[in-house]
């Protein structure tokens, strides 16, 4: 076996797993041991009992997630003693004798900001040339795009970046008729049409950024093992400026890493799918992991939502190998910047995973995989098993409270003073939090090891406060999150879909009035919750004051941290610096440089009406869309629904028009035909037009 | 490039109206504006263009009266355009190519080509025309995707277990084998 890339080697490798899991049940057996002998003191109630299995799946959970960062933690620190590897990133060692092949970056997009997509895949594009081996890499946008400014506007930026890349043609877009089963559906159909072009593509999301060299390599990676079919890139979080999102950018750097390394340590040749920034072989890939339906009715039948975990499960399955590349850097994705926007890409993911519930035990999925679908899974399930350990935690010890001491009894002359079990009690809090915060002092270990990458991360001292900052925040962010997802559990066990609304991506802050919309209720909850334990069980009540102050503090908490002022300002202190910030990669630079000066609109647009009706009217944007729309013969009954839509948009307005019926009177030609007249048609112009001495100009599109 | 154009091309005197007298003027303003958006700036192309576009909405008018004089006139410079492409590119009945051909010469980049189609210039631009055009996917390279099959444990197993209450309970007048012996 290979030892590049920090991969261990030879028969050691058959031993990763069962440390793992030894490691996961002794610990959770310990944890479990102590909490039993604190609870046992006179047999078990029901309501004991189920605290017990509670808090066994809990740590379970915990456990899983310690052990994963020790191990991550043990492997970096292996991986420093040894001597850095040959920076081989740039090593193109493809066989010589092997037929050329084509590598497509894929980009699924739907309804997402056409500048940031289409700036993100020209820094990555640039970044791939600058590498000197930017040929057999295409570009395809996949555009599931249903909102029809988007789409025209995806169009624009297509045909534009299109001709600055002259030929042959390397950048493909497409937007697809129906979206059928979603993103996985989309790539389902880029297989289906085009897949045989390519021996690999690279699936990247709408805030996907990846250097040339990562990109380079992981196709390296590919070709040096042919029975491998997915290595799946880490990306790093990055580019946002709020304080919740420089927080979370900062954990997810400085903690992920040693996670990262966990996860490779023990899923080896079984790990999983993110999603996105992975390499995929397209063969195999269109072969197994074409999705069906569940049966039965959403939200746990019907489409599979979150498609990549089940890709790679089914992957695993037909005996190819599925990697996580722990060790190569250069891919980045930007995450929500307020608790507000991660909450709602909870809800989106929720649903997904919870479907996983039914795949864990389904026939022929390796074992790793179930185990990955049920990770998966407990990553939600988690929050309400925390609440009812909560609960039951607090009904125990009111219970608790009601027994009145008798200290004599019997023919005792002496007291017989109750047992106490505090000590037992504080031991398993300990323990718990100890396995909650211990990887973060691992990674400051290491960053004590690592002085260039601790001037990184603003030096250990700063990291070491940004820490201790960002662990306060968790604790207070925590138990929201976990109502959060307790009510989106809740609400999809109660059998509510979801829907799927477009991620919000670009920094904004979270206001009084969203704030109070979103934890209001969390603050209800707080003061009932603190002013019921305080009256009945106020012992408890001090060992529930951090939940209550998370609670309570929601809204303000939720507020200030999505400001991006503070996210700056710590910036400036030097709190929560990752890498990224600290030594920006060039890709990120272009990205900058891309963002910054935004493609002009290839016609004159007015403000005062709306973007749809003068971007049909635009004789530029009319032509280029009807030429992208595919050529068909309309039907009657086609005809007549357009015309319908035509009349009501001649009666009624143009806001009279819903997204789907202007999406419908531009998909095809003779509507989009029909529409562009009408509007030539009408009293005045329906876009401003160049007229001497008249400062209103129309460019032409590629000037 | 000529002079740039404030007002409408000049009617031939005692031409047929395309539909009443008011109609032509409102539709030749239009015209000139929907050109000016199209990219047509030269006074001497613009003229030459009208002129073409009322003699076809002076034909349309002879077959039938014309519902609405301004619509014709966009809908006859489009076809004018789709005229001069089909014969520059030799593309007749591709209406592919054709969109192709229109998208690229409204896009902007190609010079000259407004006065190539007005028939003010004589060289041809087919090569310019199409080095601006792009597809927007390569050709089709499929590959068979099939769903692939998950055989859920649970699933079947709440099956089995309805089939199996469901010979108990449900239907226990039916035998159960030929003979007609019930379980």
């Amino acid at each position: 076996m290979t030892t590049k890339h920090g991969r261990f080697s030879g028969w050691g490798r058959h031993f990763h797993r069962p440390i793992f899991f030894s490691l996961v049940i002794l610990t959770t057996l310990g944890a479990m041991s102590l909490l039993s002998a604190a609870i046992q003191d006179d047999g078990v109630t029901p309501l004991e009992l189920a605290l017990l299995i509670l808090y066994a799946i809990l740590m379970l959970w915990i456990t899983a997630s310690f052990w994963t960062a020790a191990l991550g933690f043990v492997r970096i620190l292996r991986r420093m003693g040894r001597r850095a590897p040959a920076d081989d990133s740039a090593r193109n060692d493809q066989d010589e004798g092997s037929e050329p092949f084509k590598t497509a970056l894929v980009m699924p997009v739907y309804n997402e900001d056409p500048e940031r997509v289409f700036a993100g895949l020209r820094a990555m594009v640039q970044s791939l040339v600058e590498t000197g081996r930017p040929e057999g890499f295409e570009i395809f946008v996949l555009s599931d795009t249903r909102d029809p400014e988007t789409w025209i506007q995806e169009e624009l930026q297509w045909r534009r970046w299109a001709l600055e890349l002259g030929q042959p043609a390397r950048l493909f877009y497409r937007n697809r008729v129906e979206n059928t089963a979603r993103k996985s559906g989309n790539l389902a159909d880029f297989c289906r049409q085009w897949g045989g072009r390519y021996r690999y593509m690279i699936v990247l999301d709408a805030d996907s950024i990846m250097t040339g060299e990562t990109l380079l390599e992981m196709v390296r990676r590919m070709e040096s093992d042919r029975r491998v079919a997915l290595i799946q890139v880490p990306p790093v979080p990055v580019n946002r400026s709020s304080l919740f999102a420089r927080m979370l950018q900062f954990a997810g750097s400085l903690y992920g890493n040693m996670f990262v390394a966990g996860l490779a340590y023990w899923q080896q040749d079984t790990a999983n799918f993110w999603g996105h920034n992975a390499i995929i072989r397209v063969r195999p890939f269109a072969e197994h992991c074409g999705l069906p339906q569940l049966p039965g009715h959403e939200p746990f039948g019907g489409e599979i939502l979150s498609h990549d975990f089940v890709e790679a499960a089914l992957l695993a399955r037909s005996g190819w190998k599925v990697r996580l590349a722990d060790d190569l850097g250069g891919s980045y994705e930007e995450i929500p910047p307020t608790l507000i926007d991660y909450a709602k890409r909870d809800r989106r993911w929720c649903q997904g995973n919870l479907q996983h519930s039914r795949l864990i035990l389904a026939r022929g999925f390796k074992s790793l995989s179930r185990i990955h679908f049920a990770m998966g899974v407990m990553s939600y399930l988690a929050s309400p098993l925390w609440l009812l350990f909560l609960i039951a935690t607090g009904i125990e010890a009111y219970f608790r409270s009601l027994k009145v001491p008798v200290y004599f009894f019997g023919d005792n002359v002496l007291p017989v003073w109750p047992e106490s079990y505090a000590v037992e009690m504080a031991t398993v809090l300990w323990v718990t939090l100890a396995l909650l915060f211990l990887p973060k002092l691992l990674s400051l270990v290491l960053l004590a090891f690592d002085p260039v990458q601790a001037r990184r991360f603003g030096g250990l001292p700063k990291a070491t406060l940004s820490v201790l900052i960002e662990s306060f925040f968790s604790v207070l962010l925590a138990p929201v999150l976990m109502l959060f997802q307790s009510k989106f559990v809740a609400a999809i066990l109660l059998r509510t879909t979801v829907g799927w609304p477009t991620q919000e991506r670009g920094d904004h802050q979270t206001g009084l009035a969203e704030a109070v919309g979103a934890h209001g209720v969390h603050t209800l909850i707080a003061v009932a919750a603190g002013v019921a334990t305080y009256t009945y069980v106020p012992a408890f009540f001090w060992w529930f004051t951090p939940v209550l102050a998370g609670l309570a503090l929601s809204i303000p908490v939720s507020m200030i941290t999505s400001r991006t002022a503070l996210g700056r300002l710590a910036r400036r202190a030097g709190l929560f610096m990752t890498p990224e910030e600290a030594e920006e990669p060039r890709v990120l630079r272009l990205l900058d440089q891309h963002l910054a000066t935004p493609q002009a609109l290839p016609f004159a647009a007015s403000s005062d009406r709306d973007f749809w009706s003068q971007s049909v009217a635009a004789p530029c944007a009319y032509a280029l869309h009807a030429a992208l729309l595919p050529d068909e013969t309309p039907s009657r009954r086609r005809r007549h629904a357009l015309e319908g839509l035509i009349f009501k948009l001649q009666d009624e307005g143009r806001d009279s028009l819903g997204q789907q019926e202007k999406r419908t009177l531009i998909s095809h030609r003779d509507g989009l035909y029909e529409l562009h007249t009408l509007l030539w048609a009408g009293k005045e112009p329906p876009m401003p037009v160049a007229r001497t001495g008249n400062e209103r100009t129309v460019e032409p599109l590629a000037s | 490039m000529g002079a740039r154009i404030d007002s409408a091309p000049a009617l031939p005197d005692g031409t047929a109206m395309p539909t009443k007298a008011s109609d032509w003027p409102r539709a030749a303003r239009r015209l000139v504006e929907y050109l000016t958006a199209l990219g047509v700036r030269d006074r001497q192309e613009i003229d030459r263009l009208g002129e073409q576009v009322r003699r076809r909405l002076d034909a349309r008018a002879a077959h039938a009266p014309l519902e609405d004089a301004v619509e014709a006139a966009i809908e006859e410079i489009l076809a004018l355009l789709d005229d001069w492409l089909t014969a520059e590119l030799d593309i007749g009945g591709d209406a592919n190519a054709l969109a192709a051909a229109r998208a690229a010469v409204l896009g902007g980049g190609i010079p000259g080509w407004s006065a190539r189609w007005a028939g003010l210039a004589g060289d041809s631009l087919a090569t310019e025309i199409r080095a601006f055009q792009r597809d927007a996917v390569p050709e089709r390279a499929p590959l068979t995707m099939q769903a692939s099959t998950i055989d859920l444990c649970c699933h079947r197993l709440r099956r089995r277990i309805a089939a199996a209450i469901c010979r108990l309970f449900c239907q226990p007048d039916l035998p159960t084998n030929p003979r007609g012996d019930r379980s």
